[in-house]
């Protein structure tokens, strides 16, 4: 029962995180139709961020602000200078997000150098949850993702912005027409999916280790939730996500992580392949 | 004879020349990079003539690695000839992918990205199952590969592998020239350009998509094989993501729409990169990323790709013949 409860609680906790991830990744798609193989990166970023203002003596809590801050400039510069160039054209985006991957990731061994680093973990203690002791900082984590995740819907859903950008995402030609700055939208939105990513990355720095490798290990997972679930909805990614991050968690308890991941890259691939439009379309179909 | 074939020939022809102003011991270098030249041939016919962009090609280079690298070293039942390896290494991958391909692309199929999502993820897969085979040596791979036998003789000497590799890749260039020349080529052209029309005039798309995918797969597999036999090392980052994502560079680079084109991004990124690596250490990549996303943007058709392009034009305009 306890263990039980505390699979729960982890299980939780990587599936906020990956929710938070794939949500970027599927807000960058559905906006601006980009797909974005640096997604992996800004989380990095993100962890990076967190360790460099630590070391220059921030407070964790700023850290945590201020991170995600810088990864969405760096997303609204790459935005900018690189994507903008690649509308219109599905396979470059992959190409030149591809290459910006790996300048990002060997900028960071050039910088930080090609080993792990660790961030060091705010001590806020153990709670008793249940009846079991939790540390506080997963829950803080759990508590962070989810008003992030939060946050994003309302303002998708709730803000003159949000709708929008949801304008853009069911007609761009339309919504420009009607006077909607699609190319700031697409600015915004690239800077906000890159944010996520990098508030990802900042609230996970002290749980993970920190290389400039590890973004790969989130990409993939993100991706596959996305069109597991399927795309043109936000809470596409969220329910992907949920599925894809507890098959993983419930193959990890019953194998080893490396077959989880395998069971889970698998299951994906079938999914996706005979449901190309995900499993929330049999759905709205049947409804 | 068209301006094409006398660039070709002409690349032919410096290639031959080279070695008279080389060391022997670049040879060998060079040798390698030709095998990879052979890899970057097979995935431009892919991406650049079907439309289909594989990100985790590298699977397929790996397994013949693999397969010829097991069949060598005698881990088989079967006799430890350089013939068998080769054979396998080409069969394994082209079964691997015909597989794959049937279930990828059968009915409704995947298109586009998806298919280039899923090539990853499954590029990460193989990569964790060659780690985590004991068999096939995990993390450490296959050590020690004897080069090719031919009649009974290895074959480690440098000018002897030197030219041996240019054969192949110009043959296999030309193959995949025939092949394109084809009806069954210019069918898969069909498919690049509008895969619905080609469907609605009564053409099997998904056939063609898995032959096509099968085939740029078994040149994979021999180019893989060809490059342990000289390296005589197969480890799982042959398999896996790393080297899938340098292939897209070389063949981005130099030109996906043209075979010689990815070749010579192939030969040349390699060489750029051995020469410069020393001088650059690890700015390497970042100078290598930042080309790649240059040219993805502003040379969609690649260094090469575009200068034969524009060679073409030049070469019509002035002889009206």
């Amino acid at each position: 029962m306890d263990r039980i409860l505390i699979f729960l609680l982890d299980s939780s906790n990587a599936i906020l995180v990956l929710m938070l991830v794939s949500l970027g990744l599927a807000v960058i798609f559905g906006l601006m139709n980009v797909i974005n193989m640096a997604h992996g990166e800004f989380l990095v970023l993100g962890a990076y961020g967190v360790l460099t203002l630590q070391w220059a003596g921030l407070p964790f809590a700023a850290c945590l602000v201020i991170a995600p801050m810088l990864v969405a400039l760096i997303g609204l510069a790459a935005e900018e200078l690189l994507i903008r160039r690649t509308y219109e054209r599905l396979l470059d985006t992959i190409l030149a997000t591809w290459g910006l991957s790996l300048v990002l990731r060997q900028g960071l061994v050039l910088i930080y150098g090609p080993g792990s680093h660790a961030v060091a973990a705010p001590d806020m203690g153990s709670v008793p949850v249940f009846g079991e002791i939790y540390p506080v900082y997963r829950l803080v984590v759990m508590a962070l993702s989810a008003a992030a995740i939060a946050f994003t819907f309302w303002v998708f859903f709730r803000t003159a912005l949000g709708l929008q950008a949801r304008a853009v995402i069911a007609n761009r030609n339309m919504a420009a027409c009607l006077g909607i700055n699609t190319r700031m939208l697409d600015r915004l939105t690239f800077a906000f999916g890159a944010g996520l990513a990098g508030l990802a990355g900042a609230v996970m720095s002290p749980l993970i280790s920190v290389d400039p490798n590890a973004g790969l290990g989130w990409l993939v997972p993100g991706f596959l939730s996305i069109l597991v679930a399927g795309l043109g909805s936000l809470s596409g990614p969220i329910v992907g996500a949920a599925g894809v991050g507890a098959v993983d968690s419930l193959a990890a308890a019953i194998s080893s992580p490396v077959w989880a991941q395998l069971t889970v890259f698998v299951a994906a691939i079938i999914v996706i392949r005979f449901f190309p439009q995900g499993l929330m379309a049999l759905k709205r179909r049947e409804a | 004879m068209s301006r094409r074939s006398v660039i070709e020939m002409l690349v032919l022809v410096f290639f031959v020349l080279l070695p008279l102003a080389m060391p022997t011991w670049a040879l060998s270098d060079f040798a390698i990079y030709f095998t990879y030249a052979i890899f970057a041939v097979s995935l431009a016919f892919l991406w650049g003539h079907v439309g289909l962009l594989s990100l985790g090609h590298a699977v397929y280079f790996g397994l013949g690695a693999y397969a010829m690298g097991v069949v060598t070293l005698g881990m088989t039942v079967l006799p430890g000839w350089s013939v068998i390896g080769v054979i396998l290494a080409v069969l394994v991958p082209g079964i691997v992918a015909f597989v794959l391909g049937s279930f990828f692309f059968a009915s409704s199929g995947l298109t586009g990205a998806f298919f280039g999502i899923v090539t990853l993820a499954l590029a990460f897969v193989f990569e964790r199952m060659a780690i985590s085979s004991t068999w096939l040596g995990g993390m450490n791979g296959l050590m020690s590969i004897p080069p090719v036998v031919v009649f009974g003789h290895e074959i480690y000497d440098p000018l002897v592998l030197y030219f041996g590799l240019l054969g192949l890749l110009a043959l296999t260039i030309r193959l995949l020239q025939v092949v394109m020349r084809s009806r069954f080529g210019l069918l898969l052209a069909g498919v690049r350009e509008n895969e619905l029309r080609a469907a609605t005039l009564g053409h099997q798309t998904a056939r063609l998509k898995v032959w096509a995918f099968t085939l740029s797969g078994m040149i994979a597999g021999l180019a893989g094989a060809l490059f342990v036999s000289q390296f005589g090392f197969a480890s799982p980052s042959l398999i896996g993501f790393s080297l899938s994502a340098e292939a897209l560079i070389w063949v981005a680079l130099g030109g996906r729409s043209n075979l010689l084109a990815a070749a010579l991004g192939a030969i040349c990124v390699r060489f750029v990169e051995s020469q410069l690596s020393g001088a650059l250490g690890a700015v390497w990549p970042v100078v290598a990323g930042l080309l790649f996303m240059t040219s993805v943007v502003f040379l969609p058709r690649g260094l090469f790709g575009e200068a034969m392009a524009r060679l073409q034009v030049a070469g019509r305009r002035s002889d009206p013949s």
